[in-house]
C-alpha cells in the first residue's frame, strides 16, 4: 500500500500546479525534492520532456497563463517524475472540458512512455465513447 | 457576574490554546531546521528566492528608510543629550537604546509588514487553491519544503538587516557628534567600544533571530488556518499580523527583563 502510494503519480483537477512555481519547476519539483537532483540539470530534462509535446516554450510559464491541454501536458509530466511511476488520470474531461473525445489524452501519454511503469485513465462509463471503447466493462474496474 | 468570569475563563483558555499551538508548530519548525536532511535541491532554491524577496529586494528602500529614520533617531537622541547635560552618557544611549532595542524592532517591523504579510497570504492562497494537497500527494513534507526556508529567512533576513540598520544609525551618529559636540571619529568610536558589553550584543542577535524567526512563523500558522472559501484570506492575513505584533511586544518585553537579569 505505502510502495503503491508512493509510486502514485496522480494527474486531476484537484492536485493543482502551484501557482506561483514555473512549469519547469511544478514539474522537476518532485526530482529536485526526493532525489536532491541538481537545478540546472533538472531544467534541462524538464525542457527535454517538454519539448517533446512542442511545448519547451512554456517552461517558464506560470499555471494561470497556460491553455487546459498545456497544463493537462504539465500535469502529466509532473506525475511521471515520480519514481517508478504508476500514473492515475482522473476524469481528463474535468481539466480540458473543451475535448470531444479522449484521443489527445491517449496521446499524450504514449509520448512518455518510457517515463513510467504504468497508467491508468478513471472516467465514467458513459464517456467510453469518447475513448473509443465498445465494451465498458472489458476496461472497467 | 457569572458571565464576566466565564468570558475571561473562555478568552485565558484560548490565549493558552493559541500559544500552545504557537509553541508546539515552533518545536516542529525548530527540528525540521537543525534535520540536515530537511537541505535538498528544492529546499535550497525556496531559500535562495526567500532571502531574495526579503533581504535584498528590499534594499535599496530599507536602505533610504534606515538613513532617514536613523537620522531621525538619532537627531532627537542627540537634541535631548544636549538638553539633559547628558553628552557622557553618549556611547550608552546610542548603543542601548538605538543599536539594541530599536533597531532589531524597527526592522522586525518592516519585516513583518512586507514579507510577513506576503508569506501569510501566499500560505493562505495555497491552502485555498489545494495546492498544499498537491505536495502532500507527491509526498513533499510541507514543512521541510515550505516552512523552513521561509523560516531560516526570516531569521538570516532580520539578524542582517538590524546590522544594516545600526550601522546607519551608528554612522549618523558619528556626524552629528562632530557636528553638535565637535568629537572626533576616535572619541566616538571609544565612546562607543567603552559601553559596548559581550552579553548585550548576544542579546541583540539573539533578539533579532527570535523575531525573524515569529514575524515568518506566525503568519505561516495563520495561513494554514484559511479555509477552503476565498473571504478566509483577508481574514487570515489580518489574525496573523495582530498576532505577529503581538509576539515582538511579547518579545521586546522579554529582552528588556533579560537585560535587567
Amino acid at each position: 500500500m505505502t510502495r503503491n502510494r508512493n509510486c502514485l503519480g496522480l494527474v486531476s483537477q484537484d492536485i493543482p500546479l502551484i501557482s506561483n512555481l514555473d512549469v519547469w519547476i511544478n514539474i522537476a519539483l518532485i526530482r529536485l525534492y526526493h532525489r536532491n537532483q541538481p537545478r540546472g540539470e533538472s531544467e534541462k530534462e524538464v525542457v527535454g520532456y517538454l519539448d517533446r509535446y512542442g511545448l519547451g516554450q512554456i517552461a517558464y510559464r506560470r499555471s494561470p497563463a497556460l491553455t487546459n491541454r498545456e497544463r493537462f501536458c504539465v500535469m502529466l509530466l509532473r506525475a511521471a517524475m515520480v519514481a517508478d511511476a504508476e500514473i492515475l488520470i482522473d476524469r481528463p474531461f474535468r481539466i480540458m472540458p473543451e475535448l470531444e473525445d479522449g484521443f489527445f489524452v491517449l496521446e499524450c501519454i504514449g509520448v512518455i512512455e518510457d517515463l513510467y511503469r504504468s497508467s491508468c485513465i478513471f472516467d465514467y462509463s458513459w464517456f467510453r465513447d469518447r475513448y473509443g471503447i465498445g465494451d465498458a466493462a472489458e476496461h472497467s474496474i | 457576574m457569572v458571565s464576566t468570569i466565564e468570558n475571561i475563563g473562555r478568552i485565558s483558555l484560548d490565549a493558552f490554546r493559541s500559544l500552545h499551538e504557537t509553541l508546539a508548530f515552533a518545536g516542529r519548525v525548530i527540528r525540521k531546521i537543525i534535520d540536515g536532511k530537511t537541505y535538498n535541491s528544492a529546499t535550497r532554491g525556496v531559500l535562495l528566492n526567500q532571502i531574495y524577496f526579503t533581504a535584498v529586494q528590499i534594499l535599496p528602500l530599507f536602505l533610504a528608510g534606515s538613513i532617514v529614520f536613523g537620522t531621525l533617531l538619532i537627531g532627537v537622541v542627540f537634541q535631548m543629550i544636549t538638553d539633559l547635560g547628558l553628552a557622557g552618557y553618549l556611547g550608552n544611549i546610542l548603543m542601548g537604546l538605538l543599536v539594541i532595542e530599536l533597531a532589531p524592532l524597527i526592522t522586525a517591523l518592516l519585516i513583518a509588514l512586507r514579507s510577513g504579510s506576503a508569506i501569510n497570504a501566499e500560505i493562505a492562497v495555497m491552502k485555498v487553491n489545494q495546492e498544499l494537497k498537491t505536495l502532500e500527494v507527491f509526498n513533499i513534507d510541507l514543512t521541510g519544503y515550505l516552512f523552513v526556508p521561509r523560516i531560516v529567512n526570516g531569521v538570516l533576513s532580520v539578524s542582517l538587516l538590524t546590522s544594516l540598520f545600526s550601522v546607519v544609525v551608528l554612522i549618523s551618529g558619528l556626524v552629528f557628534s562632530n557636528l553638535m559636540f565637535g568629537m572626533s571619529f576616535d572619541a566616538y568610536a571609544n565612546a562607543l567600544l567603552d559601553s559596548t558589553e559581550l552579553s548585550d550584543m548576544v542579546l541583540s542577535i539573539v533578539k533579532a533571530a527570535a523575531f525573524g524567526f515569529f514575524v515568518t512563523m506566525i503568519p505561516i500558522q495563520a495561513g494554514l488556518k484559511a479555509t477552503r472559501e476565498l473571504t478566509s484570506i483577508p481574514v487570515s492575513v489580518m489574525n496573523g499580523m495582530v498576532s505577529v505584533f503581538i509576539a515582538i511586544a511579547v518579545i521586546e518585553v522579554l529582552s528588556l527583563i533579560a537585560r535587567m537579569i
